[in-house]
């Protein structure tokens, strides 16, 4: 073996990185210290974007949307994911059939899912409005109501979401040992205590992996409001990514934009941080 | 009393064949009940039967005079050590111990009391502040039978729980279950693969086949006893040799004579010589013990060892306070365990003595012992 050959044989990972992580994330960095529209030369001007950032009331909002957003998208996601792996993980008939058919939605294109829980929730011809009105209970204006539009969008992204982390808990459930349940069966543990007591420590890794993953994935909410509400009404479906898109493909701000791009990776870095700490000593 | 009665009980999983077959076993309260077979026998199938884990398809389950087929594990008042402790890794041995407590919403002082008591039994004091995966095999076999302890249930069940030691510490644990059975005047009830375990810790043993009992009798009389060909050579260590022959009757002269014709016993001043008569012309299998082929006939008197057998060494090992022999008779390997200040020279020849009166003989078509 030649003395390069190593080098050559990671050449192809090491030139990924580099041109699709590494340059882009040191560009990003420089760009928050200029002014750039694409067209004309970039312009340093030093602190100023990170000035402009602490006074910008939408980019706040769009972030305490972001959290409005997670506060219960995290907790739905993780109250839903359980329990479904739960009864998919006893021997029932079709059990193979229903843990495929939880997982489907995570495969199909989020637009398209987009749409069509956005015909759901339509005011007038949609079928939740309608099913409401059958009832002779008042219609709900999912998406157009400031006071609601967040959260059903909250409830629709655990529905497209949520497979992916029930099959994660089902792999969680599946490794811990039999032995545990019994010892418990005959301690007198109720089968409640058995699952507060034994089961949740022992999935703990898992719960934990899952709040990081659907808390990445939620700060990144996108598709959903800029497909079904486009950060409406009165801006308070917008969030934190839709508004750092905005700046960098509407308005042209390349530096502010990445000056935004760049707080938020350190509010999430700062969550995840949190949140290590809270689950591993907590549950 | 704690006395615990299986009366005709059996189990079989839907669509497959019996586990478990009409076992009959009474414990007696107090007792030390060592369940012993080689894997697949259903030892394991029919503790966790009577703790409840495993449902019983027929057949009733007694603990204490009273039938508990139906009930709940934890409505049985038993406590099961795991093979593998299942002690639950994200408590303290504290906590471990203290469970099953709590959840009978027992108060916290005498929680503690009982915990503290049983760690001092077992001298795991200062392990309580720490978890499971900070301590050593021999210390998690503690702590899970301080689990079992803290509870003062009626009867104990003890599923392989030395397998995952190292050989001296099985040996260390084996002496201390001993000591800690005479301690709490408990009813338990063991399974072992290990025969060795089963002699030593066992007031009577039961020894399983393939969901059978073969025979439930004291370690003493399993040794010395067998009912049949599979208990004589599962129980002792080296483990029976065996030499297939038939009997023959001449002159009023009862004797065994091998297959091969290489090996002739006169036995006519066996205690079995009775029994052994009505077999002439039959099948039968001779079992010896290694400890009852000698080297030398001092001791014995001419009426208790056969004539002498001359025969070639094959291999010997010593262990200081004996030799094991080993040399083959009609291809099959023996072993004889000679007194270890024995001269045994390998490849030599050496006369050897059976002892009749410990002969064994079993029927080779029904494995019984002929007695």
């Amino acid at each position: 073996m030649k003395k390069w050959t190593p080098y050559l044989l990671v050449s192809p990972y090491i030139l990924h990185f580099a041109v699709f992580v590494a340059f882009p994330v040191l560009f990003s960095v420089v760009l928050t210290f200029h002014s750039w529209n694409i067209i004309s030369p970039m312009q340093y001007i030093g602190l100023a974007n990170y000035k402009h950032l602490f006074k910008d009331r939408l980019f706040w909002q769009a972030v305490w949307n972001t959290v409005r957003f997670l506060l219960v998208h995290i907790p739905l996601q993780l109250i839903v994911a359980i329990v479904m792996a739960e009864l998919l993980n006893r021997t029932v008939r079709g059990a193979s059939f229903f843990r495929a058919a939880f997982f489907l939605p995570v495969i199909v294109s989020g637009v398209v899912v987009t749409i069509l829980w956005q015909q759901l929730l339509s005011f007038n011809s949609g079928l939740l409005n309608r099913l409401l009105a059958a009832l002779s209970v008042p219609r709900i204006a999912w998406l157009d109501d400031p006071a609601v539009a967040m959260y059903s969008i909250a409830v629709m992204a655990t529905w497209k979401n949520v497979g992916l982390y029930i099959i994660l808990f089902l792999v969680g459930l599946q490794s811990v040992p039999m032995q545990y349940y019994e010892a418990a069966d005959l301690e007198g543990a109720t089968n409640w205590q058995k699952f507060r007591f034994i089961t949740l420590p022992m999935i703990n890794p898992t719960i934990f992996t899952v709040v990081v993953l659907s808390t990445i994935s939620g700060f990144s909410l996108f598709v959903e409001p800029y497909i079904m509400t486009q950060g409406g009404p009165m801006n308070t479906t917008l969030s934190a990514v839709m508004y750092i898109y905005r700046q960098a493909f509407q308005y042209y701000h390349m530096g502010y934009s990445a000056t935004l791009g760049f707080c938020f990776a350190l509010i999430i870095l700062f969550v995840v941080i949190i949140q290590r700490r809270y689950v591993e000593q907590e549950v | 009393m704690a006395e615990v009665i299986l009366r005709h009980i059996a189990k079989a999983y839907p669509g497959g064949p019996k586990v478990i077959k009409d076992v009959n076993i009474e414990v007696k309260d107090r007792e030390f009940v060592v369940l012993v077979g080689p894997s697949g026998c259903g030892k394991s199938t029919l503790l966790r039967m009577i703790a409840g884990l495993e449902d019983i398809t027929n057949g009733d389950l007694l603990i204490g005079g009273q039938r508990i087929n139906d009930r709940a594990p934890k409505d049985r008042d038993i406590a099961m050590v795991f093979q593998n402790y299942a002690l639950y890794p994200h408590m303290t041995v504290y906590d471990n111990m203290a469970f099953g407590l709590k959840l009978r919403n027992m108060a916290s002082d005498e929680i503690r009391q009982r915990v503290t008591n049983a760690a001092k039994i077992l001298e795991i004091e200062n392990l309580l502040d720490r978890k499971p995966k900070d301590m050593s095999g021999g210390q998690r076999q503690r702590v899970a039978i301080g689990r079992a302890i803290v509870r003062n249930p009626k009867v104990f069940l003890f599923d392989e729980p030395l397998s995952n030691l190292d050989a001296k510490l099985r040996g260390q644990t084996r002496i201390e279950l001993q000591k800690l059975h005479r301690d709490l005047q408990a009813t338990m009830i063991y399974v072992t693969h290990d025969q060795i375990e089963a002699m030593t810790l066992g007031d009577r043993i039961v020894v399983l086949r393939n969901g059978d009992v073969l025979q439930y009798d004291t370690p003493l009389a399993l040794y010395n006893q067998p009912a049949n060909l599979f208990v004589a050579g599962f129980i002792g260590s080296p483990p029976m040799n065996f030499l297939p022959g038939r009997i023959v009757n001449s002159d009023k002269k009862v004797s065994f004579e091998s297959t091969g014709g290489l090996v002739r016993i006169d036995l006519s001043t066996s205690i079995h010589r009775t029994a052994l008569a009505s077999y002439e012309g039959r099948e039968v299998t001779l079992g010896v013990r290694a400890e009852h082929i000698r080297e030398q006939s001092i001791g014995l008197s001419r009426d208790n060892y056969s004539a002498e057998m001359d025969t070639l060494i094959d291999v010997v090992e010593h262990m200081g306070s004996e030799i094991l022999t080993y040399f083959t008779i009609e291809e099959r390997r023996f072993v004889a365990k000679l007194h270890g200040g024995a001269t045994v020279t390998f490849d030599q020849p050496i006369a050897l003595f059976w002892e009749v009166n410990k002969l064994h003989f079993f029927d080779t078509q029904t494995e019984q012992a002929i007695r």
